[in-house]
C-alpha cells in the first residue's frame, strides 16, 4: 500500500506528527466526529451530496487558466494557474466548509463554530451555516478583525457572530485557543469547523480530504490542456489547507514537484516571519504535534506577516510529514516578495489575488530559473484579493 | 510510595479530604510564589498545585490565562519553577507539589525532568495529553514523578477504565463542560461520575474546575477525596499584587479546609 493510503494512522499520526493532543472533554467529541466521517466518507449518498453542493453552490470545477503574459514575462515554463479565487465567497476555504457542514447536519448539531485569520474561512463557515439556518460563531483576533475589516461586516451580514479576541498576539492562533475552549464548553451541541488542516486529528485528514478535489480537478483539467501532468504544483501554507488539497493526489506521483510557501515575514533570516518548517522545531500546539515557532522554553513565538492567513505560528501535521520525508519542498518569501507578485498577477493578468496567495507567486522567479519552456507548472490560486485592498492601499499610503 | 501517595494515604486513613490549592508560578513574581505556598500550608493546604505558564493555555478560562501571561512577561520558564521548588523544599520536606501545565513546556525540559530525584516535584498533570498515553513515550521518564490524568463529564466508561491503568497520584475529576473557572456545576452528575471512577479504581479522585464557595467545596467533598480551587485563589493574588497583603487568602483557605472536613 501506498504511503498516501496509509496516512494518517490509526492515531491520527503521520509519521511522528499528528495526534489528539486536547484536553480529556474534548476526546469523545473528536470520537464521535471520526466515527461519522468513516462511516460517511465512502458513502455514495454522502458524496452525492457533497459533490452536487461543489458543483451547484460552489461552482466547481474551477478553471486551469493559462498565465499568458506571465509565462512571456519569464520566458520559461508555461504558467497555469489553478482558479479558487472564482469559487463562491473566493477563496478554497469553502470546499472544507460545504464537507463539514454535512458531517454537522449528520450528527444533528445546532451550533456551529469557527476561527479564522484573514476572515476567509470565518465567511465560508458562515455562509454555510446561514444556508442550513443553524446558528454560527467566529473567533477572529482582534488584530485581524481591524485589517481584514471587510470581511468582518461579510460574516456579519451572513448572520454570524463575530468575537474579536484580545489575549496573546490577537491572531488566528489566540482566535484558535479561544474557539477550542468555546468547544469544551459547549461540547454537546456544537460542531467545531477547523479551517485548516491543523488541529486534533481526525481535523487534518477530513480537512485534506474535502480540500482534495482541487488536486484531482488539476490532474484531470492538466491531461486535457497539454496531455501530462504538470512538473511543479506551487501553494502557499500558512497551516496548509489550500497546498494539501492540491498536493495529496499528487504524492505518489514522484515526478510532481510539490512546492510550499511559507510567509517571511520580514525575512527569515530576521526571526520576524510565519514560517514553521523554514526555521521552527517539532511542538505540540493546537492537539497536534507539528513543527512550530517556540523557543527553547517550548514557549510559542510571535508570528509576523502581511496576511493574516498565513500568521499562524504552526503548520498543519501531514507538511511536516512531507516535509521530513522530503516529498514536498517548503520555501519562505518576505512580506515585500508577496507584495510585489500582488502588484504582478493584477497588472499582468488582470487577477488580483489574495496576499496568502500572492507568496506563491513571490516564489516564480526563482523556481522558473530552475526550469526551461517545456515544463508547465500549476499555481493554486487560493484566493482573491477585494479582502486585502486596505491593507495594500494603507501600506502604498493611500487613504479612501 | 512518594510524598504525594503519603499524604493522600494519611488523609483517607484519618477520613479526612484533601485541600489542593492552585497558583501560577511567577504570578505577580517568583518571592510572592514561594511565599504563598507557605501561606497555603499554614492555611490548611494538602497539596499545592503550580499552573506551569503556556502561550495557549486553552484549557483556562480568563482569570487564570491572564495569570499565565503576566507570569510570561516575566519570562518563567519551568527551569526557574524547579528551582523555586527546590528552595521551598529547604523548609517544607512534606507537602505534595504538583505542577500543571501543557506538553509544549514539558517536553522542552525533558532532561532537567528526568536529571533527578530531588527535584522536589512529585506529580506532573498535563492538561492536553489524552490520559491513555504516557508521558515517557514524550521523553519523561522520571519514575519518582507521578503521572496525574483527568477525566471529564464525557469520558467514556472504556476511556475510565484506560486512564485509570495509566495513573499514578490521584484522578483529576474535571466537574464540568468547560474552561477553569466557569460556573455551571452540576452536583448530581458529578457525583454520580466520580462514583462510576471508582468501580475502576482505588486511586483517590479529586474534583476540580468551578468550585468557588466553600458551599461548593463541602457538597463536592462529600463525594471526592478532596477539591482543587484555583480560579478564585489566583484572583485574590491578582488583587494582592501590589499591596502583597494575602490574608484574603489565608481566611478563604481556612474556611475552605473547615468546610470540607
Amino acid at each position: 500500500m501506498s504511503n498516501k493510503d496509509n496516512y494518517p494512522d490509526i492515531n491520527g499520526f503521520f509519521g511522528e506528527y499528528g495526534g489528539k493532543f486536547v484536553p480529556e472533554t474534548l476526546m469523545y467529541a473528536l470520537d464521535e466526529l471520526e466515527t461519522t466521517y468513516q462511516q460517511l466518507k465512502d458513502n455514495p449518498e454522502f458524496l452525492k451530496e457533497f459533490y452536487k453542493d461543489l458543483s451547484h453552490f460552489v461552482g466547481r470545477p474551477s478553471p486551469l487558466y493559462f498565465a499568458k503574459r506571465l509565462t512571456e514575462h519569464y520566458g520559461s515554463a508555461n504558467i497555469w494557474l489553478k482558479r479558487e479565487d472564482l469559487n463562491h465567497t473566493g477563496a478554497h476555504k469553502i470546499n472544507n466548509t460545504v464537507g463539514q457542514i454535512l458531517l454537522a447536519k449528520h450528527m444533528g448539531k445546532k451550533r456551529i463554530i469557527a476561527e479564522t485569520g484573514a476572515g476567509q474561512h470565518g465567511v465560508a463557515t458562515a455562509t454555510v451555516a446561514a444556508r442550513l439556518g443553524l446558528e454560527c460563531h467566529i473567533y477572529m483576533g482582534s488584530e485581524d478583525v481591524r485589517r481584514q475589516s471587510l470581511n468582518v461586516y461579510r460574516i456579519k451580514l451572513l448572520g454570524a457572530h463575530v468575537h474579536p479576541v484580545d489575549s496573546g498576539s490577537a491572531t488566528l492562533k489566540d482566535a484558535l485557543n479561544e474557539a477550542l475552549r468555546d468547544w469544551v464548553t459547549n461540547v454537546d451541541d456544537t460542531y467545531y469547523i477547523i479551517g485548516s488542516v491543523t488541529g486534533p486529528h481526525p481535523y487534518p485528514m477530513i480537512v485534506r480530504d474535502f480540500n482534495a478535489v482541487v488536486g484531482q480537478e488539476i490532474i484531470k483539467q492538466s491531461q486535457e490542456l497539454f496531455q501530462q501532468l504538470p512538473d511543479a504544483v506551487v501553494a502557499c501554507v500558512g497551516g496548509g489547507s489550500n497546498a494539501m488539497g492540491a498536493f495529496y493526489p499528487f504524492i505518489n506521483e514522484k515526478d510532481v514537484r510539490l512546492i510550499g510557501v511559507e510567509a517571511g515575514g520580514k525575512g527569515v533570516e530576521t526571526g520576524e516571519h510565519a514560517a514553521p518548517l523554514n526555521d521552527g522545531t517539532p511542538g505540540v500546539l493546537h492537539g497536534a504535534r507539528s513543527y512550530l515557532m517556540q523557543d527553547e522554553a517550548g514557549q510559542v513565538k510571535d508570528t509576523k506577516s502581511v496576511s493574516a492567513g498565513l500568521d499562524y505560528p504552526g503548520v498543519g501535521p501531514e507538511h511536516s510529514w512531507l516535509k521530513d520525508t522530503n516529498r514536498a519542498e517548503y520555501v519562505a518569501v518576505s512580506d515585500d516578495e508577496a507584495l510585489e507578485a500582488f502588484h504582478q498577477l493584477t497588472e499582468f493578468e488582470g487577477i488580483m489575488p489574495a496576499l496568502e496567495t500572492a507568496h506563491a507567486f513571490a516564489y516564480l522567479p526563482k523556481l522558473l530559473s530552475e526550469l526551461d519552456n517545456k515544463s508547465n507548472i500549476v499555481v493554486n490560486v487560493s484566493g482573491r484579493g477585494d479582502k486585502d485592498i486596505n491593507t495594500v492601499a494603507e501600506i502604498d499610503g493611500i487613504e479612501f | 510510595m512518594n510524598k504525594l501517595q503519603a499524604k493522600l494515604t494519611e488523609l483517607k486513613t484519618n477520613n479526612k479530604k484533601a485541600l489542593v490549592a492552585y497558583l501560577v508560578a511567577g504570578d505577580p513574581d517568583l518571592d510572592s510564589t514561594l511565599e504563598l505556598m507557605h501561606l497555603f500550608v499554614k492555611s490548611g493546604v494538602d497539596i499545592i498545585e503550580i499552573g506551569v505558564p503556556f502561550t495557549d493555555p486553552i484549557a483556562e478560562g480568563p482569570i487564570i490565562q491572564k495569570a499565565h501571561d503576566r507570569a510570561l512577561k516575566l519570562n518563567i520558564s519551568l527551569d526557574l519553577i524547579i528551582d523555586m521548588v527546590v528552595e521551598f523544599r529547604k523548609t517544607d520536606s512534606e507537602t505534595p507539589i504538583v505542577l500543571m501545565g501543557y506538553l509544549n513546556t514539558f517536553i522542552s525540559y525533558s532532561k532537567l525532568l528526568n536529571s533527578s530525584d530531588e527535584l522536589g516535584v512529585d506529580a506532573i498533570l498535563v492538561v492536553d495529553i489524552p490520559g491513555e498515553l504516557k508521558l515517557t513515550n514524550y521523553g519523561i521518564t522520571n519514575s519518582n514523578i507521578d503521572t496525574i490524568s483527568l477525566i471529564s463529564p464525557t469520558t467514556s466508561n472504556e476511556r475510565i477504565q484506560q486512564i485509570t491503568q495509566n495513573s499514578s497520584g490521584f484522578i483529576y475529576y474535571v466537574n464540568l463542560r468547560g474552561v477553569t473557572g466557569s460556573s455551571n456545576l452540576d452536583v448530581n452528575e458529578i457525583e454520580k461520575n466520580i462514583n462510576k471512577i471508582r468501580q475502576y479504581t482505588d486511586i483517590p479522585t479529586l474534583a476540580g474546575f468551578g468550585i468557588k464557595s466553600p458551599e461548593d467545596a463541602k457538597i463536592l467533598a462529600k463525594s471526592a477525596d478532596g477539591v482543587i480551587v484555583g480560579s478564585s485563589i489566583v484572583e485574590m493574588i491578582d488583587s494582592a499584587k501590589t499591596t502583597k497583603d494575602f490574608s484574603e487568602i489565608e481566611n478563604y483557605l481556612k474556611d475552605l479546609h473547615k468546610a470540607i472536613n
